[in-house]
């Protein structure tokens, strides 16, 4: 068990799960997490502020063909899509949106998979269409773990209960055993 | 399908040999997606793709017109717009012209937003405005300046943001009518860019991959946002110094808010965000 990637998706009433993890996580974390979030499409600003002001590590909107590094927490720019590249690069695209969506979990996730294969945990998040149920098969099959959000636990279930059907996925936990298990996995590296 | 990487090779080969584009310095991952995009547009397989590339040339622009992405907004990303009217648009003023060039125009969102944004400048006149696509189509609908109505809604918010209010005082609110810029139909479903902003602009096909400044002049502005994001460092570059030559003194680069210049070009130019200024 050795992951060296964490990828999160989510959409309506994800956010203060999100907040709680950043929050939870120590400053030292190491493990980079990419963060691919819908969000209103005419409300762009001020997200990565809103999500730093509770979190440990850093949370920045990369840039194209920005490297990845330890210690980040990566958010999905509004009215992007994220991909990710071999070689531990970050790639933008301004494609058409997928599944109504730019940044589309989907489209992330499915690159991570790519990319990154065993070394990735996938965690999908409360939200309110069926965005990264693909892409959390993907996760599955390449080889990585993967996360739903109880759904019990969940504002909206619509995201999570899509994910669990296309999937067997490895865990479903609360958002408290969520964070448990990441500060788990960061002892490892 | 799966598409391997010596399927995109081949297919970036076949179309070099049959046609004038090159996408060689293309960002493999988004061509791949492109092509993938592409077998299922055209149901093709990727054999029959490349067999049709070295026969049927207007397959192969078609092909060509579907790899490039277009995708702009009038005002699109409001900072941009505030950072080009009270950083880099205001220091032109006393310029006797304007020179500027939209390199990958798309659908012509972006030129026209500049258009409206000089006009509320009170510089439209000293304007020489310049856009560019590899994509015909593109151009042709720019041309046209009409547009969705009803998906297009934030347009009129990156509007209101741009044109109406002040980023620096919100009390201060200047009520500029849309009808000034647009005729909006609501049963056709169109807004239409109005005829005196249409005839400012010059229109042409031009490929950043392989041909340098077409336009016979040098430039205060250059605009080209999310296009670098599709090409690999090495294009990126060559492309970058095409800019650079062709831009004046102290001219400006703007490229896209997640992009960034890096490489030996980095150094040619003083960086302020997404604002590269060419240095002496």
């Amino acid at each position: 068990m050795d992951y060296k990637y964490i990828i999160i998706g989510g959409s309506a009433g994800s956010f203060q799960t999100v907040t709680n993890i950043l929050s939870a996580l120590p400053q030292n974390y190491k493990i980079p997490i990419f963060l691919c979030l819908h969000r209103l499409k005419h409300i762009r600003a001020g997200f990565v502020e809103a999500l730093s002001i509770k979190s440990n590590i850093k949370v920045v909107e990369p840039d194209d063909k920005e490297f990845i590094r330890q210690g980040k927490a990566y958010l999905a720019p509004a009215n992007y899509h994220m991909y990710f590249e071999l070689g531990n690069f970050i790639a933008l695209s301004t494609e058409p949106v997928v599944n109504h969506s730019r940044p589309a979990i989907d489209i992330s996730f499915a690159s991570a998979a790519y990319a990154f294969k065993s070394k990735l945990v996938g965690i999908i998040l409360s939200g309110a269409n069926k965005d990264g149920a693909y892409g959390l098969s993907q996760v599955k099959e390449n080889g990585g773990l993967t996360i739903v959000q109880d759904p019990k636990e969940c504002q909206v279930k619509t995201m999570t209960e899509a994910a669990i059907n296309a999937t067997d996925v490895d865990y479903v936990y609360s958002s408290e055993k969520i964070i448990e298990f990441l500060i788990k996995i960061n002892k490892n590296i | 399908m799966l598409i391997t990487s010596e399927d995109i090779e081949k297919i970036i080969i076949t179309i070099q040999n049959h046609s004038p584009y090159d996408f060689s310095g293309y960002s493999i991952k988004s061509f791949t997606r492109r092509i993938e995009k592409a077998t299922f547009d055209f149901k093709l397989s990727i054999d029959e793709i490349i067999k049709k590339i070295k026969t049927d040339e207007i397959f192969t622009e078609k092909l060509a017109k579907g790899i490039t992405v277009n995708t702009t907004e009038l005002f699109r990303d409001p900072k941009v717009w505030h950072t080009l009217r009270y950083r880099v648009l205001n220091k032109f003023s006393e310029n006797r012209r304007i020179n500027i060039w939209h390199a990958g125009s798309s659908t012509g969102q972006e030129v026209y937003s500049m258009l409206i944004l000089l006009n509320e400048m009170g510089l439209l006149e000293k304007a020489n405005v310049f856009a560019s696509d590899i994509n015909t189509d593109v151009l042709e609908v720019a041309k046209k300046g009409v547009y969705n109505y009803r998906f297009n809604m934030e347009y009129f918010d990156n509007f209101n943001k741009v044109i109406r209010e002040n980023p620096f005082n919100y009390d201060d609110y200047l009520d500029v009518p849309y009808s000034k810029y647009f005729n909006i139909e609501k049963e056709k479903d169109t807004i239409s860019i109005k005829d005196f902003l249409k005839r400012k602009v010059v229109w042409l096909k031009h490929d950043l991959v392989n041909q340098s400044n077409i336009f016979d002049t040098k430039f205060d502005l250059i605009l080209c946002r999310n296009v670098l994001i599709y090409f690999n460092n090495e294009l990126q570059e060559k492309v970058i110094e095409t800019f650079y030559n062709s831009l004046f003194r102290k001219g400006v680069l703007i490229i896209g808010i997640h992009e960034s210049i890096i490489g030996l070009m980095a150094n040619k130019f003083n960086k302020s965000g997404f604002v590269y200024t060419k240095k002496e």
